[in-house]
């Protein structure tokens, strides 16, 4: 850290955003051919109707939502990085910051994707917005579908606000240094910003306000999305718990999707010294933080089931390890809960192949423990003539694999025409890591 | 035309723009404007500047949002005016969720608002006295003065440790 | 000279305030137990035990995460926290006697619970809270033997614990480094005990009065509003020891604000906690789960406390911390947490009053409940004082350095 300069950041980061090589255009073709795939599942499903994808009689929530709470998980732990610790004034967030609130922004709008997907008839979703109609028919706020439509919605606005104010100082320094047809869309999106006194005091507070209205949103969307279980009756799903569970169950998907995202950023760009080990040893940290509270989750569910006496309850939690799903659940536990306590050992959290390897193994881990929690619970509720298996159709799959590649693509692009890293916060890392005396 | 020149002076150092500061408050010159890549507490603190009045817009827009989402879930319910699902048809305990989104969302309105309002952005005038250094490594401080002056200045901004640039006012 | 003197003479009107509180306290309670309603005084009894250990080892909890997250603004304010220390065997006695009231507190004693007898029967709740109080404290004991490890000036010699400490150390000599990396191994086991134990007596003395009701999330509620409150009697503690001209205990506006900002954080996460649970047992509808929320919020006569305590503990910290300025205020923030851990105490009071008084028409709340409630403050107070007289280093605030 002590070798870098302002001079040497805008070096690094500026040479980031040069040409690309002819690897990058491949890679980027793929993503988009999966994208297309994705969209060709889409656009077939409209035509056809829901009833391409798995969900039925009795398990009607699939994959659609199970990647939507996978998404709108991971984008919470980039408002975390940004927001959260920018109040707790944690100076190991600023290299990551950027890229993780870039994270954030697309992967709500991947999860905003996923109501349309499920609507089936997606010309309709206009019934979700509140506009006087001649019926006078108004949505039922009472519902916790519509807290999501209002959540999402605002977390989706407010996050894109988030990152384009605090890109602001950035793409100023992209506009005097860019020359041709970049400079003149920089020195239009970068709003005459010259860094004068008067500017960056209201910047300065206005950040401010930012991060301390964003922190309190991240947990409120996330507990909305809880709610969309919790306030059913379903055994498995009517807890009190959800809310604070979900949301440390995002920040842990999250940050595991911070360091997969990270770590090939790094070693490509070569940002060694700016997004340092110290960096990614911190994530890891806060990843044994999140995961020990989802394993507390997990234990005092299992607990309380046996502890109400509630035969639906037992029945649900004996179901979940041992029924026809047990599986999932078993990755689910070993991923999220065990295999992130590795990072307890130095070793483990300063070696960027383990750093890489239980990222991925905690993102897999994730995304199973929204399918055990929505399928499990779904297939085997009140009656046992109800009961009823579920598995996600060839559609269903290409939908995914079209909205990851879609996530990777935009990340991709977003790489390669933004600055990845804020030159303006590390710069401020620097003159705080100088001065510090008082 | 009260002044000829804008005179930058360029520092690497923040502590000898942030002493440059001082020294020329406490002369005559008239200070313009600085210039820093990064929001730097020793500047602000030279400046003695006020604190931004940009929260007050926040504070309005939160308070107004509170309302509009409590009014327009009470509202779009009390069209519906039958009891659904066993829950009053005007209710706290859901409807505070629509209101704290919305107290959210308009405080971040009224947040971006006040930043608009306060910074003047967009406004491309600044960058006619600017120097692209500013964003990458260099401080600048600009002072204005008329043509008989100038000379003194250029020489303060040098002992001061700065390289100088002048720009026609 | 004389100044110290003074300073004695203080000191010693303070023991004995204090002193008397507890037998004012002592005193109301066995006049309560030998009266017509000794399930009274035992409700007293447990709510303030609940209340005054949730402080101290809230209290503590503040210097475990301090460390192991290695903040630089909180350095004297960590060193005070584990003054609360102090009070953990006295909080590890109290809840001995508690055994004895057994026939008042545990209303299931005498119920048919289908199949949690298991769990819940006296012989076997007492001991899984017994050994995890032991595990609690002992953790907080260990945190607090290293921590002084690093800090005890060794100029002053007087004292017997003082002396055996020196000569434990004498045979080993310390290394700062390794002494650390164990205070944050300890550290972060004591915070993983106080989620996991303080769960546990929230599920177990405070759930369980209701034994037919459940809610998942009561054990994590439990814990964070041990920390609220910890942090509460930390604000007390510091500012009434910076306001004394006499001590040399002195916190920079900065510190104030930022503990008044974690205050006002673990108060929206105390609200939040709240909300959640009552969003979901109102959503659901479940005769099984809202019984419980009904007679608490809903009802005569716990209605209006119910709201008083939302009020208190929630709405009014909300508005008035939102200013800056007040947070560095030691006489209004010392006087806004006394309020709020008044507002906690009422809420123990809420949750476990109408499972204990079933049926009543007007709150159970009196005069003894307030004596007592002093006479558990006079306890508090004397153990924190004895130990921060026996350990002054505590107060001697190192800023800026890194623990």
């Amino acid at each position: 850290m002590s070798e870098l300069t302002f001079a040497k950041i805008d070096r690094t980061i500026l040479d980031t955003l040069k040409p690309p090589s002819r690897i990058y255009w491949w890679t980027l073709a793929i993503l988009f051919l999966g994208v297309l795939t994705g969209a060709a599942c889409w656009i077939y499903q409209i035509f056809t109707g829901i009833g391409v994808g798995g969900q039925n009689n009795p398990v009607a929530w699939g994959t659609y939502l199970i990647n939507f709470v996978f998404w709108v998980g991971i984008a919470h732990s980039g408002t975390l990085i940004s927001a959260i610790l920018h109040l707790l004034r944690a100076g190991w967030r600023n290299p990551i910051a950027r890229a993780a609130e870039t994270m954030t922004v697309f992967a709500v709008c991947i999860a905003g994707l996923f109501p349309f997907i499920h609507l089936g008839r997606v010309w309709m979703v206009y019934y979700m917005l509140p506009v006087p109609n001649q019926r006078n028919l108004w949505q039922n706020f009472q519902s916790p579908l519509m807290f999501d439509v209002v959540a999402i919605s605002t977390y989706l606005t407010v996050s894109s606000l988030f990152w384009y104010t605090g890109m602001l100082p950035d793409l100023a320094t992209v506009r005097d240094r860019a020359t041709g047809l970049r400079k003149k869309i920089f020195t239009v999106i970068s709003l005459g910003w010259t860094g004068a006194h008067e500017q960056w005091r209201h910047y300065t507070r206005g950040y401010l306000f930012f991060a301390a209205l964003a922190t309190p949103l991240v947990i409120s969307v996330h507990s909305v999305v809880s709610w969309d279980f919790a306030l059913g009756v379903v055994p498995g799903w009517h807890t009190t718990i959800f809310a604070p569970y979900f949301v440390a169950g995002a920040i842990h998907s999250g940050l595991a999707m911070v360091l997969t995202l990270m770590i090939p950023l790094r070693k490509i760009f070569h940002y060694e010294k700016i997004i340092t080990i110290n960096v990614l040893e911190s994530v890891a940290k806060t990843i044994i933080f999140t995961g020990l509270i989802v394993g507390f989750a997990y234990g005092t569910e299992f607990f309380m089931a046996w502890y109400s006496q509630n035969p639906l309850e037992m029945e649900i939690f004996r179901y979940r390890p041992t029924g026809d799903y047990a599986v999932g659940f078993w990755i689910m536990v070993i991923c999220n809960t065990t295999i992130p306590l590795l990072f307890f050992f130095k070793r483990v959290r300063t070696t960027i192949a383990w750093l890489f390897g239980i990222s991925i193994c905690i993102n897999i881990g994730m995304w199973y423990e929204r399918f055990v929690i929505i399928i499990s619970s779904v297939s085997h509720d009140f009656i046992p003539h109800a009961w009823g298996l579920y598995s996600p159709t060839a559609i269903e799959f290409g939908i995914m694999i079209g909205t990851f590649c879609l996530f990777f693509c935009l990340f991709f692009l977003f790489v390669k025409h933004l600055p990845s890293v804020s030159m303006t916060e590390m710069k401020e890392t620097l003159e705080q890591g100088a001065g510090h005396g008082d | 035309m009260a002044t000829d020149y804008s005179v930058m002076g360029l520092f690497t150092d923040e502590n000898q723009a942030a002493s440059t500061i001082r020294a020329i408050k406490d002369s005559s010159w008239p200070l313009c404007r600085v210039h820093s890549p990064i929001p730097s507490h020793k500047i602000a603190d030279a400046l003695e500047l006020k604190k931004s009045k940009v929260g007050y817009f926040t504070l309005a827009g939160g308070i107004t949002g509170f309302f509009a989402g409590f009014l327009l879930a009470a509202f779009t319910a009390a069209q519906w005016n039958l009891i659904v699902s066993g829950k009053p048809v005007i209710s706290l305990v859901p409807f505070f969720i629509v209101g704290f989104e919305f107290t959210i969302l308009f405080a971040i309105f009224g947040n971006v608002v006040g930043l608009i309002h306060q910074m003047r952005l967009p406004e491309f005038k600044g960058l006619e006295h600017y120097d692209p250094r500013c964003s990458g490594e260099h401080f600048g401080i600009t002072v204005s003065c008329k043509a008989g002056d100038l000379e003194k200045l250029e020489a303060f901004f040098q002992t001061q440790g700065g390289e100088v640039k002048v720009f026609a006012a | 000279m004389s100044a110290l003197a003074e300073n004695n003479k203080r000191k010693k009107s303070l023991w004995l305030i204090c002193l008397a509180l507890i037998m004012i306290g002592f005193g109301t309670f066995l006049f309560g137990l030998a009266g017509n309603h000794p399930e009274r005084a035992w409700q007293a009894y447990l709510v303030n035990f609940l209340l005054w250990s949730a402080i101290a080892q809230g209290g503590l909890l503040f210097s475990a995460i301090m460390h192991t997250v290695k903040a630089r603004w909180s350095g004297p304010l960590s060193d005070l926290a584990e003054s609360f220390t102090a009070f953990f065997p006295v909080s590890f006695g109290l809840f001995l006697i508690l055994f004895l009231g057994k026939n008042h507190i545990f209303p299931w004693l005498h119920q048919d619970l289908h199949g949690k007898e298991v769990w819940l029967n006296v012989p076997f709740l007492f001991t899984r809270d017994c050994m995890g109080l032991l595990v609690l404290y002992g953790l907080g004991f260990a945190y607090l033997y290293h921590s002084l490890w690093l800090k005890l000036d060794r100029s002053i010699s007087h004292g017997k614990i003082r002396k055996y400490l020196y000569k434990r150390w004498d045979r080993s000599i310390p290394d700062v480094q390794r002494c650390n990396s164990r205070m944050t191994v300890i550290g972060i086991l004591y915070i993983l005990a106080f989620t996991l134990i303080l769960s546990l007596i929230g599920y177990d003395l405070v759930m369980s009065t209701d034994p037919h009701w459940y809610s998942t999330l009561f054990g994590a509620y439990t814990f964070v509003k041990a920390f609220y409150i910890g942090l509460g009697g930390l604000i007390i503690l510091a500012s009434i020891l910076h306001l004394n001209p006499e001590i040399e205990f002195k916190l920079k506006p900065s510190q104030f604000h930022d503990i008044g900002k974690l205050f006002f954080a673990f108060c929206l996460v105390w609200g939040d906690f709240f909300y959640v649970q009552l969003v979901v047992i109102w959503y659901g509808n479940i005769p099984e789960e809202t019984a419980y929320l009904i007679e608490r919020t809903m009802t005569p006569p716990w209605n209006s406390l119910a709201w008083f305590v939302f009020i208190i503990c929630f709405i009014l910290p909300f508005i008035i911390l939102l200013n800056k300025k007040i947070k560095t205020k030691p006489q209004f923030m010392s006087v806004l947490c006394t309020v709020v851990i008044m507002g906690i105490f009422l809420e123990h009071f809420l949750l476990i009053g109408p499972a204990l008084n079933p049926h009543v028409s007007a709150l159970p709340l009196g005069l003894t409940d307030g004596l007592i409630f002093l006479g558990f403050l006079g306890l508090i107070s004397l153990a924190v004082m004895y130990f921060l007289n026996l350990f002054p280093e505590l107060l001697r605030g190192e800023t800026g350095e890194v623990k």
